[in-house]
């Protein structure tokens, strides 16, 4: 039957999701769809939560973009099935009792990379001032004593920090590029990230459903 | 063939009479007869054996995990406010970190959204010999199979027909017992058989869904020529109410059985019925009711401020329209215990007939009802914040959670105004932090 079983568990490399999560969420997605095989970005305007959310345009972009679908090429996709759901999901897993250093490492850096990936909306590897400026304004939209002018300047005052923590001291002359990704994990060294990136599941017992 | 035809015709002359004899007459004598009671021990007998039998079933080992009861969600939320959470990143003063919050709160948003599982039924934490569950019902014992099956004969081959009767002779019985106390002319006695008529016909519709209904602090029984508000999960919160009292109800005409029910008690009892186009001007709506409440001789009127139904695990947001007509609040919590028989009326996903059928093949309808002590507005409170007050009071009686949204959600999208709140709210925040270099 169309949509009726989840698929193969193989895409997650420690099996940390348990069988009834995926059921859950494949419940969710089939909810999000309204019983199709594949969701558009118009599915996720059906969820009231997340209308208050000011960054809601980048969360819902995340899910098609190509980067972190794992697809080679580059841009968005315009339609994502439930394997593609459950490898955005798996971004925000969380961290399991059992893993190692480097299981942690890989963990924390595919969670920046997702981050990352929210940033630098052209897609070229760096985030640059306007992208940055971008993201502040629209968390920061909607506000009518806030001028643009303060947005930038929020923006443009971050930009030289991490500048300064990337490059060292910087000429009046040079140009900054954009923050790379090495860059970027540069910065977040020494802050725990795992903890704030994570949604976490209950227990659920033999859970039924009243038709 | 004759002989069969005699046969069937006396089997069902036996049981109307039975039916009467057991049923009917005790409701109108407001009695009880101990059946119910009987019936709910064995119900509750099978259900706690048939539970065991799946726990016994299920051999998997559970990881410690948190566990609590499904009813409220299946992800842990973080409930820090957006101000905690923004000062503890701060620290850094990178607003690159704030993207943390709101991105794992629009996740967890996608994952579940609190409005949206409202709008679907309570998830059971326990089988209860219902209908078979799609995701975990794993094939367990033979034995367990042969008690869902007698279960299925128990509920649609005999539970069905009896209730289905109970309710023809429920209905009729309402119609024709209020024209006939209709035409009595304006009196005490008038009144008192209306009450007669109304009180029995509920009972007997209550037992039609073989509800047991557990009424708590009957001393704050609403009073004539106060209002009466209750949280809405079903179109028999109303049987439920009325089955331990008198109201006037409130509402707006309908056609067919539901359009001749209404015009044929409304002779007897002053309820408030609305055409479909008064329903639109509220100011017309608000002086009937004032009108309405201002005459203490007249039945308390009840009212959900809900606008429609909610699963019955939360309590929306109530419509300020009814908290402005002034007079004395009586506030009612119910709610329904879901392992007998889930009450709620999902409209977008059953009509009305099937939810009927539905709820007429459940086990039973069992809920409590709390009578909670009455309610005026105070000095300097406006109607909104007297609602949310009152809603307060029901949802923290009946164990409810409160949600600051609106039950009509269930139809539409979220208002502009809101999202925008919330930016304001933050960059506020963000202004307030000195961030403004």
């Amino acid at each position: 039957p169309r949509g009726a079983h989840p698929p193969h568990l193989s895409l997650f490399s420690p099996p940390t999701v348990t069988s009834e999560q995926i059921e859950h969420l494949h419940r969710r997605f089939k909810q999000l769809s309204h019983d199709q095989l594949t969701i558009r970005k118009e599915n996720f305007d059906s969820i009231p939560d997340l209308e208050f959310n000011p960054i809601r345009g980048k969360i819902v972009h995340a899910f098609f973009d190509k980067r972190n679908l794992r697809q080679e090429s580059d841009g968005l996709v315009d339609e994502i099935n439930f394997e593609d759901f459950l490898t955005i999901m798996s971004y925000f897993r969380p961290i399991e009792m059992n893993m190692d250093e480097e299981q942690l490492d890989r963990f924390r850096k595919e969670k920046l990379k997702f981050l990352f990936h929210m940033y630098d909306s052209d897609h070229d590897g760096k985030i640059t001032l306007q992208e940055y400026r971008n993201v502040v304004e629209e968390l920061l939209s909607g506000n009518p004593h806030l001028e643009k002018e303060s947005a930038r300047s929020i923006a443009d005052g971050a930009m030289m920090e991490a500048a300064s923590i990337c490059v060292g001291q910087m000429g009046p002359d040079q140009v900054y590029e954009g923050i790379t990704f090495e860059d970027f994990l540069k910065m977040w060294q020494g802050i725990d990230i795992e903890t704030k990136m994570h949604v976490r599941f209950l227990n659920m017992e033999t859970i039924a459903h009243c038709y | 063939m004759e002989d069969v035809g005699s046969v069937v015709a006396r089997v069902g002359a036996a049981w109307l009479a039975l039916v009467f004899a057991l049923i009917v007459l005790p409701s109108a004598l407001g009695i009880s007869l101990g059946i119910s009671e009987a019936y709910m021990w064995v119900l509750v007998k099978t259900l706690e054996w048939a539970t065991i039998r799946i726990e016994k079933g299920v051999k998997k080992p559970q990881p410690e995990i948190l566990k609590t009861p499904a009813a409220n969600g299946i992800i842990e939320r973080d409930e820090t406010p957006m101000e905690k959470e923004i000062a503890r990143l701060h620290r850094v003063d990178f607003e690159f970190s704030d993207i943390f919050y709101f991105c794992r709160k629009g996740f967890e948003a996608i994952v579940e959204d609190e409005v949206t599982q409202r709008f679907s039924s309570e998830e059971l934490v326990s089988w209860n010999l219902l209908t078979r569950t799609n995701v975990n019902f794993h094939y367990i014992s033979l034995r367990l199979t042969v008690v869902w099956v007698i279960g299925v004969i128990v509920r649609y081959c005999f539970l069905l027909p009896l209730r289905f009767t109970l309710a023809a002779i429920g209905i009729t019985s309402m119609i024709v017992g209020t024209t006939m106390v209709g035409q009595l002319p304006n009196s005490s006695v008038k009144n008192y058989l209306s009450e007669v008529v109304h009180l029995t016909c509920s009972r007997i519709l209550v037992r039609a869904l073989s509800g047991t209904i557990h009424y708590h602090n009957k001393e704050n029984k609403p009073q004539k020529g106060g209002i009466c508000v209750a949280n809405h999960t079903s179109p028999i919160d109303a049987i439920i109410l009325t089955n331990d009292g008198c109201y006037a109800m409130v509402g707006q005409v309908h056609g067919g059985l539901m359009g001749v029910i209404q015009r044929a008690t409304v002779k007897a009892c002053p309820h408030v019925w609305f055409e479909r186009s008064e329903i639109k001007d509220r100011h017309l709506v608000t002086r009937r009711l004032r009108e309405h409440v201002a005459d203490k001789s007249k039945l308390p009127i009840l009212i959900f401020p809900e606008g429609t139904c909610i699963n019955n695990t939360s309590v929306m947001m109530f419509k300020k329209g009814s908290f402005e007509i002034g007079g004395t609040i009586y506030p009612v919590a119910i709610k329904y215990d879901p392992q007998f028989g889930d009450a709620f009326w999902n409209s977008s996903k059953y009509n009305i007939v099937s939810y009927l059928l539905r709820i007429m093949t459940s086990w039973a309808i069992v809920c409590n009802v709390w009578y909670m002590p009455p309610m005026v507005r105070k000095e300097g409170e406006d109607a909104v914040q007297f609602a949310n007050r009152v809603r307060s009071a029901i949802a923290h009686q009946g164990g409810l959670t409160e949600l600051h949204w609106d039950g009509g959600l269930k139809r539409a999208k979220v208002k502009d105004t809101f999202r925008e709140e919330q930016q304001k709210n933050y960059s506020k925040m963000l202004v307030r932090n000195g961030s403004i270099g």
